[in-house]
């Protein structure tokens, strides 16, 4: 094509080409996604919101419009205390691992205790399994009669009766508070490290002492890190279902997550009624949400400024000892000691809260795992076979989703891509629990519903901006000038994030989907409302053997779990490096 | 030169004039006129600098030349070829401008060799492979990166990255090349080096240049044309001698080099060119002869604008007109004395030579030659 025809071309339609100019591959394909996002997130929230104002009638089949879910949220006669329930727990829990996060990451970060390197993976594995696995697993440790550490606690100190108890609301907040405690780990451990050392150099040089410079200077400049920390713990901690499902529901205590699963699927099942106590639940958690992401986020100074410090090292002489011992505690009660405990009693046929060598077996593995033999539990097999695809499905349509967004957010401007990252943090306000719900309302009478595709859907929908984080973080390191310099070169949009684009973000794109392939092999609340027989994931296999079954193949079943999500953090480790999990 | 890579950039020859055309570009970012009604022209196979501090909308019209972003108003062509025109509804997407352009962080693909970098936009050309690698291996010996094909972009230093930068932007032969402060990350050295190196493939390639810089002494160097940018708007536009020689107003007067400037009026024009500008500092007033600029009649405001290099400095009165002074700092600089003198309230530099033993504390005769005093637009 010459420069004179080409330019006669564009001169004799400039109406048709207008409208070429708005139709490029980067222009639809932003339309496409956006839409995309916007229905998955939109909807079920739009439906959540309008269901909860839907009355069951005494009948249970017509509906009426009016606000009777929301008052019997007051009237009922158990979900106030559950409302109170919950937030003791989520209290509890918050102020157990800032306690736990705060403390681990000062020591790792600033302090010579001894073996720092070598236990910091091990500080995080909490964060990649299963809280609803360790409370199974504590409950074996601990759980009045049944625990092994009261058993071994009569045998060898003496102690009568049983020494510690984990079945009830205490227990919950001890597991959760472990499990959690990585979270505000991270968020601590990334301020501490990036910290420019002069800013505390130059406290000390005015003549402020240690101890002034920490509290005026260090905490000032972390505060924001451990804020944001404490009400991701407080949230997630709001929404944990498998927790309070094994240690507290059984014994009396109810949480808003268990009143919503029982009256999502259970035998009084309202659904309703679950819409609105999931609104209850969604308000408070996005209300903490949208401030830690206006208000909290933001003023985390230290982690924008430059990287490269080598940060100050508090010698602690003696004391580092007991630094030492503090760090190895948290890793015996959050790490060693429940898979152990997992490892012990699934080899048993029946728990008696004591190891008897003789009896031995790997007979519950073989009834959870070896899905030709006759006497195999379906339920287990399935979930296993079940949640491999979600997690292999999910991951991957969630990382493509990640990219596109990631893409659209930080290489194109104006309104669209704004809303898209607004789009991307709505998900991560609401619990599991409460966007499944909202799930289940939306789609029940359409054909996914009771297939594995509703799970894919809200699996997705929940967990892609834990992806589309990641992408981004990698995006934003790298210059917009590369793929700039590509369209110069000539390619256009699409052989540019073919080439070039792609290529440059794969650790990230592949340390996010390892992240989701995590997340989605222990989901548990939002598995545990949208299964059905037939679609039951691993977590739900667990929890259907911990309902119907016993503590042994539970065990097994919980054990084979973490042993899968141990290879995987593995491999995360390996491919993102510390520094790639900012939760 | 192959024909079916050109894009017939060939039969463009005719309008040598005005090979790249932009007219009354505007761009907005929100309420912000980041360019403000530019336009200018760039002959075929010259080298134009964009210059001016940042903000000032120089690389915002470069982005809009490469279709890196929509502009609001305005018309850019290069080679008769519409690139934008947003009256008409047009928008030729980067890919398709046939530009060749070398980014400020260079932009090299860290997951590439440098002769797949420098393959890349003739790969997209669809060229066929032995054509590609006989002229990826002429222009990286252009560009003196011949033994560094096979090196993986992240193993070359900053200035070898730079290198391999121009190389890919020119190994198309584009109709254009852009240049977007791409010396602005290299040590003082190796730029000036870079400098005369970059002028010189440009030469050779012949390839019509823009070039954005905040660095006035690299765009005296390399420019065929300089256009002084402020406030999105063209202050002027000149040779590098002529902007430097002849600045229309006191921003670029100061601008480019160092300037003394005193605000007055135009008392008298003397002949055409030509006048008397009054100036006051501190009590003391002046009438000094001088050229003035474009348009300037008596009773217009006027700023008197001296080079240091052209103010005389001596300790002894000669005769003749002249300011009295005194030394408030001499700083010697090997072939030449950086001084201060005190002038009422007005401070002059002056560049004075190592001879003249200029010291602090003394008394001091300023002479300034008409010639070389320029009366500009405040």
């Amino acid at each position: 094509m010459s420069v004179q025809t080409a330019a006669a071309d564009i001169a004799r339609q400039p109406t048709s080409s207008r409208w070429r100019s708005l139709v490029t591959q980067e222009s639809v394909a932003t339309l496409v996604v956006s839409v995309i996002v916007a229905a998955a997130v939109i909807l079920p929230l739009f439906t959540l919101v309008v269901s909860s104002f839907q009355v069951l009638d005494s009948g249970g089949f017509d509906t009426t419009w009016g606000l009777d879910n929301y008052r019997t949220l007051f009237t009922d006669r158990v979900i106030p205390k559950a409302f109170v329930n919950t937030l003791v727990i989520s209290a509890g829990s918050t102020v157990l691992a800032t306690f736990f996060g705060v403390s681990l990451a000062w020591i790792n970060a600033r302090t010579n205790s001894p073996g720092r390197d070598r236990m910091e993976p091990f500080n995080l594995i909490p964060f990649f399994l299963s809280p609803f696995v360790g409370a199974i697993a504590w409950h074996n440790l601990a759980g009045g009669k049944t625990g092994l550490l009261n058993s071994w606690a009569r045998e060898y100190l003496g102690v009568h009766g049983n020494l510690l108890n984990v079945d009830n609301i205490w227990g919950v907040i001890w597991v959760t508070g472990l499990f959690f405690s990585p979270l505000v780990y991270l968020f601590v451990v990334g301020s501490l490290r990036r910290m420019d050392p002069s800013l505390e150099d130059s406290a000390r040089t005015t003549g402020a002492g240690l101890l002034r410079t920490a509290r005026t200077v260090t905490l000032p400049l972390v505060a924001p890190g451990i804020l944001s920390g404490a009400i991701i713990v407080f949230v997630t901690s709001a929404g944990e279902f498998g927790v309070p499902f094994k240690l507290c529901a059984p014994y009396g205590w109810q949480t808003l997550t268990t009143q919503i699963f029982s009256k999502a699927v259970g035998d009084d099942a309202n659904q309703y009624l679950g819409a609105a106590m999931s609104m209850a639940l969604g308000v408070i958690t996005v209300f903490l949400i949208w401030i830690q992401q206006s208000y909290i986020a933001p003023r985390s100074f230290t982690t924008v400024t430059g990287k490269g410090f080598r940060p100050n090292v508090i010698d602690l002489g003696r004391w580092k000892w007991l630094a030492f011992a503090f760090n190895f505690s948290f890793i015996m009660v959050a790490v060693v000691l429940p898979i152990f405990c997992l490892l012990v009693v699934s080899l048993h046929p029946v728990w008696q809260a004591e190891i008897i060598p003789s009896d031995l077996t790997l007979h519950n593995y073989v009834k959870t795992l070896f899905w030709w033999r006759p006497d195999h539990i379906q339920a287990a097999t399935n979930g296993i076979y079940n949640s491999f695809i979600l997690a292999f499905l999910g991951a991957t349509i969630a990382m493509i989703l990640s990219l596109v967004v990631s893409y659209m957010i930080h290489r194109t401007k104006g309104f669209g891509s704004r809303l898209l990252d607004f789009l991307c943090v709505v998900p991560v306000g609401f619990p599991g629990i409460v966007l499944a719900m909202g799930v289940l309302v939306t789609y029940i009478k359409t054909p996914i519903y009771a297939t594995l595709w509703i799970i894919l859907l809200g699996y997705i929908t929940r967990f892609f901006p834990y992806g589309q984080r990641n992408v981004s973080s990698v995006m934003l390191a790298i210059s917009e000038e590369l793929d700039q310099s590509s369209r110069m070169a000539g390619a256009s949009w699409f052989t540019t994030l073919r080439r070039i684009t792609i290529p440059l973000l794969k650790p990230g794109i592949f340390a996010g989907w390892v992240l989701l392939f995590i997340i989605f092999l222990r989901e548990l609340s939002m598995s545990i409302i949208l299964y059905t027989s037939g679609t039951e994931t691993l977590s739900v296999g667990v929890y259907y053997l911990t309902n119907y079954e016993n503590e042994t193949l539970t065990s097994a079943l919980s054990m084979s779990q973490t042993v899968v999500l141990l290879i995987c953090v593995f491999v995360f480790r390996r491919v993102a490096g510390r520094e790639a999990l900012t939760a | 030169m192959s024909a079916r890579n050109t894009n017939g950039a060939m039969e463009a020859k005719g309008t040598a004039g005005h090979y790249v055309e932009v007219e009354g570009l505007v761009k907005l970012f929100g309420n912000d006129r980041a360019v403000d009604n530019v336009s200018f022209s760039v002959p075929k196979g010259k080298f134009l600098t964009l210059l001016g501090p940042s903000g000032c909308g120089k690389t915002t019209t470069l982005m809009s030349i490469a279709g890196l972003h929509t502009i609001n108003a305005g018309r850019i062509s290069v080679g008769g070829m519409v690139y934008t025109a947003p009256a008409d509804g047009l928008f030729l997407p980067p890919e398709k401008r046939d530009i060749g352009m070398v980014f400020q962080s260079y932009a090299i693909w860290p997951h590439m060799t440098v002769a797949e970098n420098v393959a890349y936009p003739l790969e997209i050309r669809k060229v066929a492979r032995e054509e590609i690698d006989a002229r990826v291996t002429d222009v990286l010996k252009l560009v003196g990166l011949g033994q560094m094909a096979s090196k993986l972009a992240t193993q070359l230093s900053g200035g070898q990255q730079q290198r391999a930068a121009l190389a890919r932007a020119i190994v198309s032969r584009p109709r254009l090349l852009l240049f977007d402060e791409p010396l602005s990350n290299l040590d003082l050295k190796l730029r000036e080096q870079m400098r005369v190196e970059l002028k010189r493939i440009q030469h050779e390639v012949g390839i019509t240049s823009i070039y954005v810089t905040h660095d006035q002494a690299e765009a005296l160097v390399m420019s065929d044309e300089i256009i002084v940018m402020s406030k999105g708007r063209i202050q002027q536009k000149g040779g590098p001698r002529e902007i430097y020689a002849r600045p229309v107003n006191a921003y670029v007067s100061n601008f480019i080099g160092v300037a003394n400037l005193l605000k007055g009026h135009v008392t008298a024009v003397t002949a055409p060119g030509r006048g008397v500008v009054e100036v006051s500092a501190g009590g003391r007033t002046v009438q000094m002869p001088c050229l003035l600029g474009k348009d300037m009649s008596a009773g217009a405001e006027a700023v008197i604008s001296v080079r240091p290099e052209n103010v005389e400095a001596t300790r002894q009165n000669g005769g003749g007109p002249s300011l009295e002074g005194e030394v408030i700092q001499a700083i010697f600089l090997g072939n030449c004395v950086d001084c201060r003198v005190r002038w009422g309230e007005f401070e002059w530099k002056v560049m004075a030579h190592p001879r003249a033993g200029l010291k602090t504390g003394e008394k001091v005769y300023l002479r300034l030659d008409p010639e070389h005093t320029l009366a500009v637009l405040p």
